[in-house]
């Protein structure tokens, strides 16, 4: 119950975010393990947004020291996870999605499934604030309805 | 959970309608305001002053923009938004002079008991040093932005010029240009540094915009300069291990208390700081070592002298920005002789054009100073206000390794206005507690308050050389606003131990003659 009103709450980045793109194709792709470098709001549309697994976002800056310990451990607990990819975006280069997800420091981790936000931390937290973020979204389904 | 959430979106469906209501109304109040213009308020200049101003005013419904552009210095150097202050002034200097005080620190752990193995082995890392300090620059930089974004205030990265009184043409990085028109503007686009016109100036030398972000240590470095920003980078230079010469024309810190400013320097002296006094700067040419040597002669004795350094910074004051805002076509002519806009109120001759920060004649070059002034501004541009700036009684502090803070009139200002028989000044030299575990030097610790002489005393100037100085001297600008006297001070009961409280024991008049030199603690 909670995670829907929350998932409503988050939900209008996501009108913003589909003003910024009309076509939305779905991607058949390989399922890749790499991480998701996101350069521009099509490829987070198509690699994140249309997923078909659940994405980590992770608003990453060169300049900002706790994101150069947050990334690395982001990317080694979840690439060689099957059902859960990791994506990065980088501030300086993604202007638009900073504004549609308000980010306003960094770094901030999002949890997206199914195009929807089911999470969201900012700051670098603890390895198991992480952990379990990572277990709720790769691990069992989400049931609540 | 779709089923659940399509619900909670035709929910939404009714309640978004009437949120946008809401913004479309907003939105066509901002729009609509002018309908004659783009903007309400176009800024031209993204720092302290400018962007103060931008975000008051879109906060009381004004449609603002704000255009900024960095030229390259001579040697290429260039950054983000924010202005001087955030990238190549007030930030990144606090950041160097903090680390030149934690190496004093180091050093001054040990005779408290601290075991630092190797300590003698202490050295800087420059490249360590700079990037920390460019890291922090460019996380402003990029909160300005986003919350430039999030006030909907619109950031044009462009060189700004008036084309008419109402039309500024901004001129982006690759050529291209935007043209816009507000219904009022306001210039705050700051200077840049000063080069002398001598051979080798702009092809060798460096200047404050170039230091913070340094590619290769410094190294021996001269200084040619000897205002506070020239003090400061030979301060923390010589903290940091880099050997630092100082050339002064006249004297150093001109304008400010000339005593407190002798104290700083003679205290940078004993910290190896060398100065050349009376001498003025003749030529830098660039050696095949790739070293620079400097030639300088002295006004006074007419003689030449050169060294060898690897860097030569020039500090030879700031200019400001006018010449490329074409104002001839605003219709600006309020300009004093040196490029600046002299504009009492902020408004020049103009009545819709207005000026803030360090392009005003004759205010104090200050960050906070320039927002206060941009804050107001705008407020009585949008907000119906009618109170004006106040830019007496400011405190500033030179952060040199010895720092010196100050509020009100120098000890020179206060004689001249009032003569020396209305005066009276309490000094006193002062020991700080920290400082007799290493064996700090205490030759330089002096504070001394200016009073008129009748009763009650009243304050009109303090004035600190000691550590924390800008820590120090904040609360008693708060104090000389409300008009504090000597007899309020004097009846101010110190907090104990600490350096600030020595204003509360002052006692010893200059008039009196009597020893200024503390005898001992508590009492």
């Amino acid at each position: 119950m909670s995670g829907a009103i929350l998932t409503q709450g988050l939900r209008s980045p996501m009108r913003r975010l589909a003003g910024l793109r009309q076509a939305k194709s779905i991607s058949k792709s390989v399922v890749h393990n790499e991480t998701i470098l996101v350069k521009n709001n099509n490829e987070f549309i198509n690699k994140v947004m249309n997923n078909d697994k659940p994405v980590i976002v992770n608003f990453h800056a060169e300049w900002c020291e706790p994101c150069k310990i947050l990334t690395p451990k982001l990317k080694e607990l979840i690439e060689p996870l099957h059902n859960l990819d990791l994506a990065v975006v980088d501030v300086e280069d993604n202007a638009e999605l900073v504004h549609a997800f308000e980010v306003k420091a960094v770094p901030a981790v999002i949890a997206i499934k199914n195009g929807l936000i089911v999470d969201k931390f900012i700051g670098l937290v603890d390895a198991d604030m992480i952990n379990n973020l990572i277990d709720r979204m790769s691990g069992k389904k989400k049931e609540d309805a | 959970m779709t089923l659940f959430n399509n619900y909670f979106r035709k929910l939404g469906n009714f309640v978004k309608p009437f949120k946008r209501t809401e913004c479309f109304i907003v939105l066509s109040k901002r729009t609509f305001a002018n309908g004659a213009y783009d903007y309400d308020l176009a800024v031209i200049g993204g720092g302290s002053g400018g962007l103060a101003c931008a975000k008051e005013a879109i906060n009381l419904g004004a449609k603002v923009a704000v255009l900024d552009y960095v030229t390259p210095s001579p040697q290429g150097t260039k950054w983000g938004l924010g202005g001087t202050c955030v990238n190549v002034g007030c930030i990144p200097k606090k950041l160097m002079h903090q680390a030149a005080l934690l190496g004093e620190a180091i050093h001054e752990a040990v005779a408290y008991g601290w075991q630092v193995p190797s300590v003698e082995q202490v050295r800087i890392d420059w490249s360590a040093l700079t990037e920390a300090v460019q890291n922090h620059i460019k996380s402003v930089n990029w909160v300005t932005r986003v919350d430039l974004r999030e006030k909907k205030i619109e950031y044009i990265n462009g060189l700004g010029e008036f084309k008419d009184p109402h039309t500024i043409i901004a001129t982006m990085k690759n050529g291209s240009k935007k043209e816009l028109t507000a219904k009022n503007v306001v210039i705050a686009v700051g200077g840049r540094p000063h080069y002398p016109d001598i051979p080798g100036a702009k092809e060798y030398c460096i200047s404050s915009d170039d230091i913070f972000s340094l590619s290769n240590p410094p190294g021996k470095t001269l200084v040619v300069g000897a205002g506070y920003i020239g003090l400061e980078c030979a301060g923390f230079l010589n903290s940091l291990g880099y050997s630092a010469t100082v050339l002064v024309r006249s004297v150093p810190l001109r304008g400010f208390d000339q005593q407190m400013s002798s104290m700083i320097t003679n205290e940078m002296e004993e910290k190896g700081v060398k100065f050349q006094h009376r001498c003025i700067p003749l030529s830098v040419e660039k050696l095949a070592s790739g070293q620079l040597k400097a030639r300088w002669l002295n006004t006074e004795t007419q003689e030449e002298s050169e060294d060898v350094f690897d860097t030569v910074l020039l500090a030879t004051g700031r200019y400001a920005l006018t010449q490329q805002l074409n104002l001839p076509a605003a219709g600006v002519t309020t300009l004093s002789k040196n490029g600046k806009i002299v504009a009492n109120t902020e408004q020049t001759n103009v009545p819709h054009i207005y000026a803030v920060g360090d392009v005003l004649e004759g205010r104090p070059e200050l960050t906070p100073v320039a927002i206060h002034a941009g804050r107001l501004l705008a407020r009585r541009m949008f907000g119906g206000s009618s109170q004006q700036m106040d830019y007496e009684n400011v405190a500033t502090t030179v952060f040199t390794p010895l720092e010196y803070g100050c509020v009100g009139l120098s000890e020179e200002v206060a004689t001249d206005r009032y003569g020396a028989d209305n005066l009276e000044v309490y000094h006193a030299f002062y020991k700080p507690t920290e400082f007799f575990i290493p064996q700090r030097n205490i030759r330089n610790c002096y504070l001394k308050a200016v009073a008129l002489r009748d009763a009650p005393q009243r304050i009109l100037g303090l004035h600190f050389v000691g550590p924390v100085a800008g820590e120090v001297i904040q609360g008693f600008a708060a104090a000389v606003k409300c008009g504090i006297t000597m007899e309020q001070l004097s009846n101010t009961v110190g907090i104990h131990p600490t350096v600030a409280e020595e204003f509360t024991r002052l006692n010893i008049t200059k008039r009196s003659g009597k020893d200024p030199n503390p005898a001992s603690c508590c009492s």
